[in-house]
Parts: C-alpha cells; structure tokens; sequence
C-alpha cells in the first residue's frame, strides 16, 4: 500500500522455504493493470499455484482483496485462500459490487467476471478466531481480532519455530460497534504493521461526532436532506447507532433511511456474526438488537421526492454511480440540502470531484449538474496511530518490525521510537523492495540420558543460571536429531574406533648407554612429576600414565640419544607437555 | 464556544512553540529518559481563517521529531535558523538541536551550550531572537543570564547581577532590550550595550504567604514601541498585574483573578497577551481551566475580575476520576486567529478551542 492512498496491498513472505501471499489488494486510483499487483514478481510465467503454499486475505476492504478474483482465475492459482468467516461471506458481494460498476457502467473489458468471483470463493477456507490451522505439515496459522471492520483478522504464520505476524489494517481502540484488536505474547520473529496513520495525532473522535451530528442536525432543523453515500459495510454501520442514539436523546422525528439491497444483506450480516462485534452489542443484543433500529427505516426511491427533512443512508460510496448518485442528482440543487462524505473518494468519482471543490458536473447526455448543496466530508476510518502501534509491539513482543509504508524518509522517527524502546530492528520497505530479516531457528536436539548424567558429573556443579559446555556426538537420522556419547554413537553405528597414536623425537646429548640414559630420565621425571604415575618397566622404558617413553641411540651421532615419547590422541595435553619438558633437557647431576 | 478540538498526545507537555510554517513544537517533560520533541503540523482547520466543521483533514500530523535524554522544560526555536534551543533539569545547560524536515523526520541533537553549574541551580529560562546574530538569552537565576551566540557559542553578553533570585521568564523585548522576571515577582530591564547596568521595575504587592509570579509581554506587535506595551505578571495567588515599562514608579492595573486555593503550586502558571486582541489576556496553570480576561476595564484597585470566557474542556476530558484531576500545563493564542487558542494538560490532552465573545463585544 502507498501511504494514505487507497493502495493495494500485497506482500510476499517467505519463511522457512515456504511462500505466503498476504493480501491481493486492488488500487481503485488507476484503470489499467496498475490497479492490480504485479504477479511477475513471483513468475515471470503461467500459474502461481506451484510458487506459493497459501494466501491468506487479512478483511474485505477492496484494497485488500480486490484483486483476489484476477489473480486466482486470470492469473491462476488453484492452492488455498484463508480468510474468516465474515470475511468469506461478504467478500464476494463487494467484488461482484464493484465488477457491475466497472464493467457494466464504465465498459471496462479486461476485468473478472461473476463466474470468476464464484469460481474464486470455492477455493477458499473459512478460519475462525484463535484457531490453528495446518496448511501442510509444517505450516500453520492462526487468525487474531483486528477490529477495524467486521471479520477483520491479524494473522500469524508459523513454520517450525519461525514465525510472521502480519496485521492487516487494525485498531487499537474499540469503537461503537467493534471491539479493539488484540494479539497474545506470541513472540513472532516479524511482526508486519501496517502504518496508514503513524504519524498522525488524530481528533478525538467525540469531537468528531459531534461535529457530524451537529451538521445533521442544523440541516434537518431547517428542513434540509442529508444524504450520506457508505460503502455498505463497515463504517455505515458506526453512524448508524451514533445517528440512532443522537435521535433517540434528542427525541428528533426526521426520517432516517438506509437504502436497501446490499445494505439489508450488510446488516443481516452483523446479525450473523455478532460474536465479532464489540462487547456492549453482544451483552445489548439480548435486549435490544443494535442493528434492529428504531428510528432507520428501509428506503424507497419514491421517498427522495418526499418533502421535508430527512437523512439517507445509500451505496456506493464515492457516488460514482446507483442510487446514492440518483439521490444527489435529485438533492445536489438545493442549498438546503447537504452531502457528507465520510470516507476517501477514489479520483474520478462524482464524490472526488465535489470534494476537490468543483461545482458544476457534466453528467451522461452532456447535462451540466449545478451543486448548490452543502457538501462536507468526515473521516471515520478506523485505523492504528502511533500509540496504538506501540501497543501492538508491546501486546506481541515480535523480534523485530516491518512497517508498511510509501514515504520512507518520514517514518525515520517512528522506525527510531520503536527501535529505542523496544530494542529490535525496524525495517521500512518501499513496494516492490524485498527485505531479509535473519532469524535464529532452534533446533531440538534429544540428549540421551547416559551422557547427560556423565556429562554433568565432569567439572563444576551445574548453575541454573549459566549454560553447561557438553562434548558429544550428534547423530542426525531420519529427522531426528540425538546427542550421545561417541561409544554408543560407534555402536549404534556399527563403527569401530580409531586409535591415533603420537610419537615424538627428543634429541638428548647423552654418550651413555640407551638404559643409563633411559634411568636418568625416569629419575628425573619422577623427580617432577609428583602427581603423576611414573614408572620404570624391566625393558627400559618410562611410563608416565599412559604415555609410553623409550631411549634410543641415534642413529650417526653416538654422544646423541633419542628419545621417542609416544601417546594415545586422548592424552595430547600430557604428551605434548612431556615432550616440552624434555626438550629442555635432563639436568647435569644424575646418576 | 465556536469550535472545540481535543487531541491526545502520547505523553504530556508543557509547551506550546509555534514555528515557521505554521507548525506547532511540544515536547515532553517526564522524569525518565526518552522524552520526545514533536513538531507538529496543525490540521488545516486551524491554518484556514474561516472555520469548517468537518474538513478533509482534522489531525496533527508529527512533522519531525527528536528524542531527549532530560525531560523538556522549556523550548525556542532560533529563528531564521533550523536550529532550536531546549532546556531542563537537572541543571541550566542548553541543548541544540537540528530541524531539516525536507530530508529526514528526525530532530537531531547538536552539542550543547553548557553553563557553569553552582549547586541549587535549576533549569534555564530562554529566550531567542536573530537581529544581528541568531542569539539566545538565557539562565537559571538573576546573577546567571547571559547571551550566547547560537552558532558560534560565544558569550556576547552578561548580565550585571541584581541578586541571586530565581527567575521565572525572561525575553527579548527588541533586539538590545532584555525583561527578565524572577519569581519573587521582581522585574528587570537590562539593555544589552550596557552590561552594567540593570534597571529596577515595579516590584509586586507583598504577600502574607510567599507567591510566585510570572509573566507575560506582548509578542510581534509590530510598529510600536516594544516597551510601550504593559507587561503582565501573574501570581500563584491569582493576583495580576500590569505595567506600562515606560513608568515603571506604578502599576497601571491590579486585579485579582478566581482562583482555587490553596493553588497547586507555580510549576505550570501561564500568563499570555492575544496578539490579536486588544487588552485580553490569558491565565492557567491553576487547574484544569484556562481564564480568558479582558484588561481594558481594569484599574489598580486590586479587584476580582470576572473572565470574559472560561475553557474547562481539560477538567473534564479523559478517563474519569483516575488519580488527580488534570492540571493545564500551558496555553498559547493563535497567532493568526484572534479567538483560538491552543492549551495542553498534565493528562497528556491537546486542545484547540476558538471561543464565541459574550455581548458581540471585540
């Protein structure tokens, strides 16, 4: 996604040689193939079922699934599709919404068909909350609240011990009709955050309220209509219950009108999954439905004649086109009446325009559309701030973050704050850059009990506070990984062991005889070396432990003895010690 | 009231900087380290002259921002420079730092200007102002003010001592023309070609129990004599007054403002002239209220004076009831707008209020 835009979003993970879509997002800014995300990324030809294990949809937000039906059925990819269940269920609705107005209005021809959208649902697998699902034998995921819109999820990926966190669009506080994300200590290697509102300190929303419901009011007091273009779900469903209770405190008698169609299914659907609402709509809902409204009734068309003060409610919600664009075609010429925009308008729709400031628009038939109505926009989006990603970090503990984001340059400070008070690396790729975050994965190893009891009996006591060296031999068969001891790891294996054995030359001027030579060196050895066994043996030779020491004449030199110290690999140190001293030579007076 | 915004910043401030480009400077004042310097860019609502109700954009944005190991007590920007000025405990050091909003987000510190450091010092007042070189006047006490020159960090001037007192404000009234104020309530006037010298103003009214006071001058008000305009000073007690430094012998107002006491102290107390008013001023640090008055009606008498508007928005903002009531921490008045003005808490609140004059007076 870029920035504030409407972006698409679409990002690649691969983790543990296993590839994930996140997301497959259209941007409703362009009408050509920049709409869509570039697949080529991944191949440069033919279908991507066989590049990627899964795809996992975060919400039904067109700048997150948008382009699910061109990649799975133009593109093609026949693997799974992840999503909740509301996600599944409304899904198609707002694609098919959005393919009629394409290409029914604009006349668009290399767009999905219904068929497509269809075909593309049936590969999807509905999850629910803090369930955990096997993709295959080693990948896993799980979905977390992400308030935000109904169905919304944060989903962990998890391969082994490696894991991503990845958030979708997400709130950390909870609003009339949704509660507020949340994720427990997993501890993800990677925690992607999306960043829409980072840098912003937002108006508190009661402000922001207040000044709508002001709005509604003043016009409805002098008799005006208010006309409210939404998308049908999501925020819609936020004003609703503000509107409801504002009228019901305020006892006001105007007629509000939701218009029907997508927008009855819309609540049909909050019905549905009221376990996905806040908690005051659930703990409420035995009394009283909140979606079962009083004083918002159902639309007819033949009511926007109606005279008098009224508020609607209509789709789509950019006006750029159905009835929420008949109704502001009725509306737009009266200065009493007034439009609200309560979302980001795409550029090229009526509702850009009027909110660019223009007021006179050439409509189809070349006629010129005069807006004398008031128009006002309000922003409802409910997104994350720079606390609330804080929080997230704080709630997670991921080993580092990855921010999604356009502007680099501007998110330095944020990447600093998280990277001081959390102390772990922020990574702030721009689209289309890949960015490698090393893990350390860990890797079980079975230790057998043998071993570990001998080992922990050689050297200091054990200290639960500080890592004990061991010496093994690690045997690694048929995914198994085992520490033990280098006897049974031979005899498992059916190997014998080898014996290395050293032997070294000492020159020594010595003219005497090999065993005169051979007695003044045990003399002189046993002399030094208190602590150890030395002996002498009938054949002339020295022992020393283990290590074997022989006198012998040299070869040419008659006044040079050689001694051959010789030793087994397991007594280097003391061999090599022996051999030192030696070489320093015996001391004068012996006998 | 005409418009009310609340805004919640991460941590709380006790300042309110306005800076070029109609950008907003708060920083925070916590004990612990990583205390951020925010610079922010006001939603358009408050960069346009009408007000809209709802607009496109209603936010701050976080411009740029720096990270302090002090808490941040006081803070100027140097102007005609991209450089700002910081102080605060524990001790009357300065620290600078480096705004470039165009390349990075990041306020960068520079070296700091330091300052001789007896015991019981606390931290430095400042004041800037670039005539003939980006200065900054600053000190912790009476006998500790100087001048240092910015960028080079030379000392281009010292105060002559007048005492060893504590002071509360200091600025520049012009370019050669220092106030300084101590929280005794002492006034100084200090001209910078004469460094030996330092003239006495009115002292304050004495009090039974000791007070501490504040002040006020006039910024920017442009073509008229500086020392022209009354100073005001504010007391812990709510006393307020006002002297025309011209005649210095007398107080040219008195009055006495409602409110609580015993007071909470003289850590946050705010006293400010609307730029754009004439003769109103505004008091906090109180409470959770800030006190609008209009001046022109006042005489010496000492008197209680009634408020032409009170903002209470912060007494009742946030999570109800939890610990102690929130305590204004600063205000500042718009610069352009002759009726909005900005004032943070110790709750972390920011609001933005523009209010409606009773009686269609101003």
């Amino acid at each position: 996604g870029a920035g504030q835009d409407v972006g698409r979003s679409c990002i690649l993970v691969s983790i543990a040689g296993k590839n994930v879509m996140l997301d497959c997002g259209m941007h409703m800014g362009y009408n050509d193939d920049r709409r869509f995300p570039d697949f080529s990324y991944i191949t440069q030809n033919g279908r991507l079922t066989d590049f990627l294990d899964c795809v996992i949809i975060s919400h039904f937000h067109l700048d997150h699934c948008g382009a699910l039906p061109y990649f799975s059925e133009m593109v093609g990819y026949d693997g799974p599709i992840y999503m909740t269940h509301p996600t599944k269920a409304i899904c198609p609705i707002l694609l098919e919404d959005y393919r009629k107005i394409t290409v029914d209005k604009k006349g668009e021809t290399n767009f999905f068909t219904s068929q497509m959208i269809k075909d593309c649902m049936k590969k999807v697998v509905a999850v629910h909350l803090h369930q955990t699902v096997q993709v295959d034998e080693e990948l896993e995921i799980k979905a977390y609240y992400a308030g935000h819109v109904l169905g919304a999820a944060m989903f962990q990926i998890k391969v082994g011990c490696e894991s991503v966190v990845y958030t979708g669009d997400y709130n950390m506080t909870p609003d009339r009709h949704l509660g507020a994300a949340w994720i427990d200590k997993c501890r993800p290697d990677l925690l992607i955050s999306e960043s829409t509102y980072a840098t912003t300190i937002r108006d508190s929303k009661r402000c922001r309220e207040r000044d709508f419901l002001k709005k509604v009011h003043e016009t409805v007091e002098r008799g005006g209509k208010v006309l409210i273009p939404v998308f049908a779900l999501g925020r819609a469903q936020e004003l609703c219950i503000l509107l409801e209770t504002f009228w019901e405190r305020m006892n006001l008698k105007a007629p509000i009108y939701f218009s029907t169609g997508l927008t009855e299914k819309a609540n049909h659907y909050y019905k549905l999954f009221i376990t996905w609402t806040n908690q005051k709509i659930r703990k409420t809902f035995v009394q009283r439905n909140m979606f079962e409204f009083k004083h918002i009734k159902a639309f007819d068309r033949a009511f926007a004649d109606n005279p008098g003060p009224m508020v609607v409610f209509a789709t789509p919600g950019m006006l750029h086109a159905g009835q929420s664009l008949q109704i502001f075609r009725k509306w737009a010429g009266n200065e009493k009446n007034m439009v609200i925009m309560p979302g980001y308008c795409v550029q090229g729709t009526v509702g850009h325009k009027i909110l660019s400031g223009q007021r006179k628009l050439e409509m189809e038939g070349r006629q010129i559309l005069e807006v004398k109505m008031q128009v006002e926009y309000m922003s409802f989006s409910a997104h994350a701030d720079a606390k609330g990603i804080m929080q997230l970090i704080r709630q997670a503990e991921p080993r580092s973050v990855l921010l999604v984001h356009g502007e680099a340059k501007k998110m330095e400070f944020l990447k600093q704050k998280i990277e001081q008070e959390f102390h772990v690396s922020c990574y702030m790729p721009a689209n289309g850059e890949t960015t490698t975050v090393l893990t350390n994965p860990c890797i079980p190893v079975d230790i057998s009990l043998g071993l570990l009891k001998r080992e922990t009996a050689i050297g200091p006591l054990p200290d639960a506070k500080k890592p004990k060296l061991m010496h093994g031999t690690l045997l690694m068969k048929d995914n198994s990984f085992r520490l033990v001891s280098p006897e049974q790891a031979l005899k498992e294996l059916g190997l014998a062991e080898h014996q290395l054995r050293f032997t070294c030359r000492v020159h020594i001027q010595d003219p005497r005889k090999e065993h005169e030579t051979g007695l003044r060196v045990y003399n002189h050895l046993k002399g030094i070396l208190k602590d150890y066994s030395v002996q002498h043996l009938p054949d002339g030779s020295i022992t020393v432990e283990s290590i074997l020491i022989q006198a012998t004449a040299h070869s040419e030199d008659q006044g040079t003895k050689v001694l051959l110290v010789s030793w087994t690999y397991q007594d280097e140190e003391l061999g090599s010690y022996l051999t030192s001293l030696l070489k320093k030579g015996l001391p004068q007076s012996t006998p | 009231y005409r418009d009310l915004h609340t805004f919640e910043l991460q941590a709380p401030t006790r300042l309110i900087e306005w800076a070029r480009g109609s950008r907003v400077c708060v920083a925070g004042y916590g004990q612990s380290d990583g205390n951020e310097i925010l610079q922010l860019i006001p939603p358009p609502t408050l960069l346009t002259k009408e007000t809209q109700g709802l607009c496109p954009e209603r936010d701050f944005k976080v411009e740029c921002g720096g990270f302090s190991e002090r808490p941040v007590y006081s803070l100027k920007y140097v102007p005609d420079t991209s450089l700002l000025v910081t102080s605060g405990p524990p001790d009357s050091s300065l620290q600078v730092w480096q705004v470039s909003a165009e390349d990075s987000d990041v306020i960068k510190s520079v070296s700091p200007i330091a300052t001789e450091n007896d015991t019981g010092q606390s931290w430095a007042k400042i004041a800037t102002i670039s005539a003939r070189a980006p200065w900054v006047l600053h000190g912790s006490r009476l006998d500790r003010v100087q001048i240092t020159e910015v960028e080079s960090r030379k000392n281009v001037y010292t105060a002559a001592s007048g005492g060893s007192e504590e002071l509360s404000g200091l600025a520049f009234l012009d370019c050669n023309t220092l106030l300084l104020c101590c929280a005794s309530g002492r006034l100084c006037l200090a001209d910078v070609r004469q460094p030996q010298s330092l003239v006495e103003g009115v002292s304050v009214p004495s009090a039974p129990c000791s007070e501490q006071w504040c002040m006020g001058t006039r910024h920017g008000a442009q073509g008229l004599e500086p020392s022209s305009q009354p100073v005001a000073r504010l007391s812990s007690r709510g006393l307020l007054t006002l002297t025309d430094l011209r005649k210095t012998s007398e107080f040219l107002a008195l009055a006495k403002a409602r409110v609580p006491s015993p007071g909470s102290g003289a850590e946050f107390l705010c006293v400010s002239w609307a730029p754009a008013l004439e003769g109103c001023l505004a008091i906090s640090g109180f409470d959770g209220t800030v006190h609008v008055y209009d001046t022109q009606s006042w005489d010496s008498s000492g008197r209680e004076a009634e408020p032409i508007f009170v903002h209470k928005g912060h007494a009742f903002g946030g999570a109800g009831g939890s610990g102690d009531p929130p305590l204004v921490t600063v205000h500042t008045w718009h610069l352009q707008k002759p009726r909005t003005l900005l004032s943070a808490a110790s709750d972390g609140s920011l609001h933005v209020w523009d209010w409606v004059q009773p009686c269609g007076k101003c």
